[in-house]
């Protein structure tokens, strides 16, 4: 009887010690990876003209080179859709940086986290591969690298020299709104949208700059004033995502 | 002795051995290819990322159920008669969970960061939320299958200090019962909530996945551990099982397959009245479409239907192969339900295009090396189950049969 008593004593024990290592392990790790939105004073946005966007490929190019894409992999792939008049009417889709991603809030590890300037980053040395995240993005976003990237990249020199690291095998990869091109020059003092060492590389390749990108705080900056003055709409609003991709549609007459 | 005597003789035992070694020795050499290759030898792709192995890995799950509602008939209602049941639920369970981690461990592109979910918490994710419950409930599946090692001969002769031990874990089974009961209500439901939260796939997106999969869960995990029961004291006679056990549990099953069907068919046609862009293609597709057979007869007349009219008028149900086979039903029809769940969301996706909402048509069959992977971790599961039946007497129902007090017949199956 007392020996009975001691071992369930001794099984509480095991279990407080358990918990109590669970504990220190979530205190000894780093704090949450996700930043609170807005702290940062900039909130980044881009902005997509249909009316002058010709399909051509350019900012896919440019993506796939300065962020080091796999051939099979796009993050920014420019879909063909409509037709207005007999002018064919394309969509570009990086990234959409949504305020609530779904992708973020399913991830298991919160190796998709938000920045405090909005964007939706990857902790690609987090990711287990579960591709949830691909599960959880309405707008396929999201690729998962299925096999290993070693040849050279077809895209450099051509489109521009790699940034960032190349994703290993067996993680799943998006647009990270070129945030290496950002920090670097917002430390070099640049205006994002403005300089183009600052900008993503897709908006400084849009040959017919149907792609803006800058700062939806700064009420003067090119995103702001085109949000105010033309009608616009982001995709699939229906689910609340709020996404940080706009888009202005095609119209029949095309100015500038 | 017995086990002497059958040394020499080519007994059933063998053929079953050698075959289902065989497909784990595929599975293996398998499971070193993915390893090496990675997922590049699947196919799956960036708009069915999950295929074969995470409806392996789900219905494993859902199979192991009868670990958790067994202990908690035992130890939290103190029905204690089914103990020996739970024993092999039990047992069950710890090889079913194996089976899914074994899965999911392959299906993960970066495998060795397995371990990443109990360190890095997103408190926010069912998925994290599942990850953190299979853990725990694993540990506690082992806790409660150490008193069943503890009474194998060979540790008591050897480790009698040790065995003495592990036998000693059964005085935490209350404790280890409600841990269970709790972790397993958690995680059996949010399995479905995994799938019932994405909104990017419409058929997935609504609340119902998590009280079907945890009905089902309870209903096929107690039919397998019946059903292993039954077909275990049929190959060897020297199991003693209590048949009066097993048929008022396959009894319960039968009402348990009542609420599961009545809850299936609510779930299936609420979503009926109105157009709904994609969920109302997907539930074509499972109604009429690709999936129809499976939902139709898989699922509900053979998973459901008959079952329930074997399991629940007593004439039937007390034909032992009768009820077999309305067991091993409720165990297929579980399955198909796993499939159809984690197709149907896949198989159907809704564009972004702004001009047309409209559902769009993908295809999944799963690679060669996918099946044998799968296959080689099934037949573990079966091979461990059957050697634990033959040296750990994970079936034993001659163990309270002298606590019981109204000595129901204890029928020592033959034939």
């Amino acid at each position: 009887m007392t020996e009975k008593t001691i071992g369930r004593r001794d099984f509480l024990k095991v279990l407080a010690l358990g918990t109590a290592t669970a504990t220190g392990f979530r205190i000894a790790r780093k704090t949450a990876a996700s930043e609170p939105t807005g702290s940062s004073p900039h909130q980044w946005a881009m902005v997509i003209d249909q009316a002058k966007c010709t399909g051509c490929e350019s900012c896919n190019l440019a993506c796939k080179a300065h962020n080091d894409v796999p051939p099979d992999i796009s993050w920014n792939c420019v879909i063909e859709t409509e037709s207005v008049g007999n002018r064919k009417v394309f969509l570009p889709r990086p990234c959409m940086h949504c305020e609530h991603a779904p992708c973020v809030e399913v991830c298991p590890v919160g190796a998709s986290y938000y920045r405090s300037d909005g964007i939706v980053m990857m902790d690609y040395d987090r990711c287990i591969g579960c591709r949830y995240c691909e599960v959880a993005c309405p707008y396929n976003a999201r690729a998962f690298n299925w096999k290993d990237f070693d040849e050279p990249n077809p895209t450099v020199p051509t489109w521009g020299q790699p940034e960032v690291e190349r994703r290993e095998r067996g993680v799943v990869e998006k647009c990270s709104f070129c945030y290496q091109r950002i920090d670097r020059g917002l430390s070099l003092g640049l205006t994002p949208g403005v300089d183009e060492e600052a900008t993503p590389a897709c908006v400084v390749a849009c040959r017919v700059g149907a792609r803006v990108f800058g700062d939806l705080n700064d009420e003067n900056s090119e995103v702001s004033q085109l949000l105010r003055e033309n009608p616009h709409y982001r995709l699939r609003e229906d689910l609340g995502t709020g996404p940080r991709v706009y888009y202005l549609p095609a119209r029949e007459e095309v100015e500038g | 002795m017995k086990l002497l005597r059958n040394r020499f003789e080519f007994s059933a035992f063998h053929f079953w051995f050698i075959i289902l070694s065989v497909f784990i020795v595929a599975g293996v050499v398998a499971g070193v290819i993915i390893f090496r290759e990675g997922l590049q030898v699947t196919n799956l792709t960036d708009l069915v990322p999950w295929g074969l192995w995470i409806t392996i890995d789900l219905s494993a799950i859902a199979l192991s159920a009868g670990a958790f509602s067994l202990c908690a008939v035992v130890y939290l209602l103190g029905l204690k008669q089914y103990q020996p049941v739970a024993r092999t639920a039990t047992f069950i369970g710890l090889l079913g969970y194996s089976v899914a981690m074994l899965c999911l461990l392959m299906d993960l592109g970066q495998p060795l960061r397995a371990w990443h979910g109990f360190v890095y918490w997103n408190t926010h994710s069912v998925l994290w939320e599942v990850t953190m419950c299979v853990g725990l409930y694993f540990t506690v599946l082992l806790l409660e299958t150490m008193p069943i090692i503890g009474d194998y001969k060979w540790m008591r002769k050897y480790f009698p200090g040790m065995a003495g031990r592990l036998s000693f874990v059964t005085h935490y089974a209350p404790f280890l019962a409600i841990a269970g009961l709790g972790l397993s209500m958690l995680h059996q439901s949010s399995l479905g909530a995994t799938y019932g939260v994405i909104k990017a796939r419409p058929i997935w997106y609504r609340p119902d996945l998590s009280v079907l999969f945890i009905i089902s869960a309870v209903a096929g995990g107690i039919s397998l551990t019946l059903l292993a029961t039954m077909l275990s004291a049929r190959f060897y006679p020297r199991i003693k099982v209590n048949d009066h056990l097993l048929e008022r549990l396959a009894f319960v099953v039968g009402w348990v397959l009542v609420g599961y069907l009545y809850f299936r068919f609510w779930d299936g046609f609420a979503m009926t009245y109105t157009y709904q862009p994609g969920k109302t293609e997907g539930l074509q597709m499972i109604t009429t479409g690709v999936l129809a057979f499976n939902f139709w007869i898989g699922e509900i007349l053979l998973g459901i239907v008959i079952p329930i009219i074997i399991l629940l008028v007593a004439r039937f149900r007390e034909n032992p192969l009768l009820r077999m086979v309305a067991l091993a039903l409720v165990v297929g029809g579980v399955v198909a339900y796993r499939w159809d769940v984690n197709l149907a969301g896949q198989l159907i996706t809704l564009t972004y295009l702004p001009q047309e909402i409209a559902a769009r048509y993908t295809a999944y069959v799963p690679s060669m090396i996918e099946a044998i992977y799968g296959a080689g971790v099934v037949a573990f599961g079966i091979l461990a189950f059957i050697l634990g039946v033959r040296y750990l007497n994970v079936i034993d129902h001659g163990v309270v049969e002298e606590e019981v007090q109204e000595a129901p017949q204890v029928v020592a199956a033959t034939d």
